[in-house]
């Protein structure tokens, strides 16, 4: 596989694993604009266990996994108070609060960055991405997604309805913020350098854009937006500012005339092997 | 209650954000005490430069308060000013105008701004249709202008390349006052920013206008129904926000005299933050979060040094979040969403 | 017969503004039974819905479900102590499907770790689904249980909502106007499917304005007028009754059984 390929497919792994910590918590209606922030804790709890306390790889990620996932869990009581756009600017806060600690403080190398001794290959970046798409995609078969998913359509009615909504919030940023985190150790270990600038707002503001156009109905979104950010470029073969012009002008079209994503549910229905072949029900509204 | 009605509330919150002022001015008092000459003139260029955050962030908070929309292209309108103004000032039309042609430019960019948001508003909120509403729908606009940001910024680079530009002011005139050098343009900024914002909230006051923008941030859905001609108040809006991201980023060019494709970036998270500071949806609140960051940002850099103005910044809003989420001066916000 | 009420309300109000929507109302539910509310539009009868459920606070008076106050339990706790309710203007998960819809309802039974975890979509024959679709068919419910809700006619979504709350085996089943925007056709057939949906202690609350529907399926009515309680017993003397007949007045008379619908 050529260096070029090899690295193409590394951010994709990368960032399709963030892009499902930022997925789990949309699938319920809530929207994380702070994601670069629990990557970034992911990647600097791997790195300064594996550097500055010499822990072993494994346990580093699996310690940087923890750590977010409690972060996770402890912001989202402040960040629950809030719905809608209050709740999409108290997210690109902590992305803020995060990015701003880490620029500043010298223990995590500040703005000089942080090495990371250990490297891992490709086929490990592969692996868990697939591991984590078939979590998600497991996830939202269970009855918990099913509650996720109705609090999205209608949260009032979910509460009548007997669903304990805010347990399954906070269930979800827990979720998000782990897998979030461990695409910030993959990173880290990948790379073998982060620094603070690279964990900015723009990085926040792109991989939610992967998973809102992809669309947040179903499992599908971030496999079809990651790879629809990834692979559009190529098909134009521009480089640099054409390539995010492009990006621009198709985001805004796209929220004009499909703005449930790329992948909806209804896609999914009518693609499912289970309709293609099977015979429509007496009586149903299908039966032609 | 509506926060941007606000401006007619006041009185009734004011008791935080009376706390808040007397400990900032102790603070900076003690500090100038402390410091001297040097931390005053760190006063008055925070002062300046909150005077600018707190334009933005009022565009920011006013487009939150009325529309539910938070608009990521306004500090691209910021940047669109300068850079229109500076292509302008550089491709030679305007050699006519000699030393007024600084000026011409300048209009010219905040003219850019307004038009540039009005396309945002055609091609965003006209064409928002509520479909099968779920919980990420207010999100929709939001990508949207996230879209635009994309066209705008990298329109410009391709037009005018990623470099950093001069775009100079042919005059100089400054105040000596008590030791302190304040240049006339930095005066005429100040004075030209709360101008425009207590013009602003004049007219969310006392006119027609503002009163129909009250009626769409208070009653969302219903407001057709109670008499505003929602399709013909949602576009002043966008003018409103583009006239004062305009006029900020033509204070910031006149002032620091440099102009990038990429200088809303950092003005527009700073705004951000002024607003979140002083209250989301209420005017007083990004007045009053714009100064205490443009205070922040300098005196964090003379006495922590230049990498730790996101630190102080956030970390103040940290503070207010746990502190008091709802801001300096924030009151129950209406709309769809809620803090 | 069952001694405690399965519902008793205890001089509840509640009050917009200088408003009271709900005037110290007291009456009892007789469990195992089907109760009507009726009253003349904005009498206050889904608001009196929203208080038993916990959509709003009560400002006064108590709720007791089965003996158990309920009035300042958060509302997932009601029903998990067995209350469940339609919606009025049907409040189906647009991106759901039928079958999705209606297991959302089996949420009180399945609420242990296991049944949260595990994968409902992929298994097609789990107990749950099955009981999902038994509960459709029985109620006439004939589309293909993964479609959309969407696009499905108001009669069919009337049913899902009522199966939807079914679903949880309540206690109390309180269904808001479940036979409006129905046909002929479909409110009888709605009318024998809860008669026939009898599991024992089951007890109905049904607000509705169609006096047919309701003299055939409730024996018990309440009525309310103005937010306050002006009759409290047999669903065939509701006509008989002086204030009754005076609070409708103007509208049309309230029809007996077999006879013209009322407003």
């Amino acid at each position: 596989m050529s260096g070029y390929l090899a690295g193409t497919t590394a951010i994709l792994c990368i960032n399709l694993i963030f892009a499902y910590g930022i997925f789990v918590t949309a699938a319920s209606g809530q929207i994380n604009l702070g994601g670069a922030g629990f990557q970034a804790i992911g990647g600097y709890a791997t790195g300064w266990l594996t550097s500055e306390a010499q822990w072993p790889m494994g346990l580093s990620i699996v310690a940087a996994v923890a750590i977010t996932a409690l972060v996770g869990f402890l912001i989202s009581f402040p960040v629950l108070r809030t719905r809608g756009v209050y709740m999409v600017l108290a997210t690109f806060a902590f992305g803020e609060v995060v990015a701003g600690f880490l620029l500043h403080t010298d223990t995590f190398g500040g703005a000089m960055g942080m090495v990371v001794p250990f490297h891992i290959g490709l086929g490990i970046l592969v692996l868990s991405a697939l591991v984590v798409t078939l979590l998600t995609f497991y996830l939202m078969a269970t009855r918990l997604g099913l509650t996720m998913r109705a609090i999205n359509d209608d949260e009032d009615a979910s509460v009548v309805m007997g669903v304990n909504v805010r347990a399954v919030q906070v269930a979800a940023f827990t979720i998000g913020g782990a897998f979030t985190g461990l695409s910030g150790a993959l990173y880290a270990l990948n790379f073998g350098f982060i620094e603070a600038q690279y964990f900015n707002s723009l990085l926040s503001i792109y991989v939610l854009l992967f998973v809102l156009i992809g669309g947040v109905q179903t499992a599908w979104g971030p496999l079809a937006g990651s790879l629809f950010f990834t692979l559009l470029p190529e098909l134009f073969r521009v480089g640099g500012s054409w390539r995010y012009l492009i990006f621009g002008v198709v985001i805004v079209v796209m929220m004009m005339l499909r703005p449930e994503g790329i992948v909806t549910r209804s896609m999914i229905r009518r693609l499912s092997p289970r309709r293609l072949f099977a015979r429509p029900a007496l009586g149903s509204a299908d039966a032609r | 209650m509506n926060a941007v009605s606000s401006v007619t509330k006041s009185r009734r919150d004011l008791f935080g954000p009376a706390i808040a002022a007397a400990v900032v001015c102790t603070l900076v008092a003690a500090a100038i005490g402390i410091g001297g000459i040097v931390i005053a003139r760190q006063v008055v260029s925070g002062l300046l430069l909150g005077a600018i955050y707190m334009t933005v962030a009022v565009a920011f908070t006013l487009t939150i308060g009325v529309l539910n929309f938070l608009n990521f292209t306004i500090p691209t309108m910021f940047m669109l000013t300068g850079m229109a103004a500076w292509g302008l000032l550089s491709s030679g039309y305007l050699a006519f105008a000699s030393r007024g042609a600084w000026l011409v430019a300048l209009l010219f960019g905040v003219a850019v701004a307004v038009v540039a948001s009005l396309i945002v508003e055609r091609f965003t909120f006209r064409y928002l249709k509520m479909r099968h509403g779920d919980a990420t729908e207010h999100a929709i606009p939001l990508v949207s202008s996230l879209g635009f940001l994309m066209i705008f910024e990298n329109l410009v680079i391709l037009s005018m390349g990623s470099d950093s530009q001069r775009f100079a002011v042919p005059f100089k005139s400054d105040l000596h006052i008590a030791g302190l050098i304040i240049g006339a343009p930095q005066l005429a900024s100040f004075v030209l920013a709360v101008a425009v914002v207590a013009l602003l909230s004049f007219v969310l006051k006392r006119t027609k206008i503002g009163r129909a923008l009250r009626t769409i941030a208070e009653n969302p859905d219903t407001a057709s129904l109670l008499g505003v001609d929602v399709g013909r108040v949602v576009p002043v809006v966008f003018i409103l926000a583009g006239l004062l991201a305009g006029v900020a980023g033509a204070l910031f060019t006149v002032n620091y005299g440099d102009v990038s494709p990429l200088m809303g970036d950092n003005v527009g998270t700073k705004a951000i933050a002024a607003m979140i500071l002083g209250g989301i949806g209420s005017i007083w609140g990004a007045i009053a979060g714009g100064l205490v960051v443009g205070l922040a940002e300098t005196l964090s850099i003379q006495f922590f040094g230049g990498d730790s103005v996101s630190m102080t910044v956030w970390g103040l809003v940290l503070v207010i979040m746990i502190v008091r989420p709802k801001g300096l001066f924030g009151g129950a916000t209406i709309g769809k969403g809620k803090m | 017969m069952p001694d405690r009420p399965a519902l008793q309300l205890d001089g509840v109000t509640k009050r917009f503004g200088g408003l009271a929507v709900s005037d110290n109302i007291s009456f009892e539910v007789p469990s195992g039974a089907r109760t009507a509310l009726i009253g003349p539009n904005g009498a206050g009868k889904t608001t009196l819905f929203n208080l038993v459920s916990g959509v709003y606070k009560v400002d006064g008076g108590r709720i007791l479900l089965d003996g158990e106050a309920i009035h300042q339990l958060p509302p997932r706790r009601r029903v998990r102590a067995g209350l469940s309710r339609s919606f009025q203007n049907i409040r189906l998960m647009p991106h759901l499907s039928v079958i999705e819809n209606i297991m959302l309802g089996q949420l009180t039974l399945a609420s242990g770790p296991r049944s949260l975890l595990a994968p409902l979509a992929w298994q097609r024959r789990s107990q749950w689904r099955l009981q999902a679709e038994t509960s459709m068919r029985s109620a006439g419910i004939d589309v293909d249980p993964d479609a959309s809700v969407n696009g499905l006619p108001y009669g069919v979504r009337k049913k899902i909502e009522v199966v939807r709350a079914l679903m949880s085996r309540p206690r109390l089943l309180m269904l808001d106007e479940p036979a409006a925007g129905l046909n002929p056709r479909e409110t009888a057939e709605l009318s024998a499917f809860l008669k026939s949906v009898a599991w024992d202690g089951l007890t109905m609350l049904v607000v509705e304005h169609d006096m047919s529907f309701v003299h055939d399926l409730c024996e018990h009515t309440v009525v309310l007028n103005f937010g306050r309680l002006i009759y409290d017993g047999p669903t065939r003397s509701v006509q008989d009754d002086a204030e009754v007949r005076a609070a409708y007045l103007g509208n049309r008379r309230v029809a007996s059984n077999g006879g013209e619908r009322a407003a």
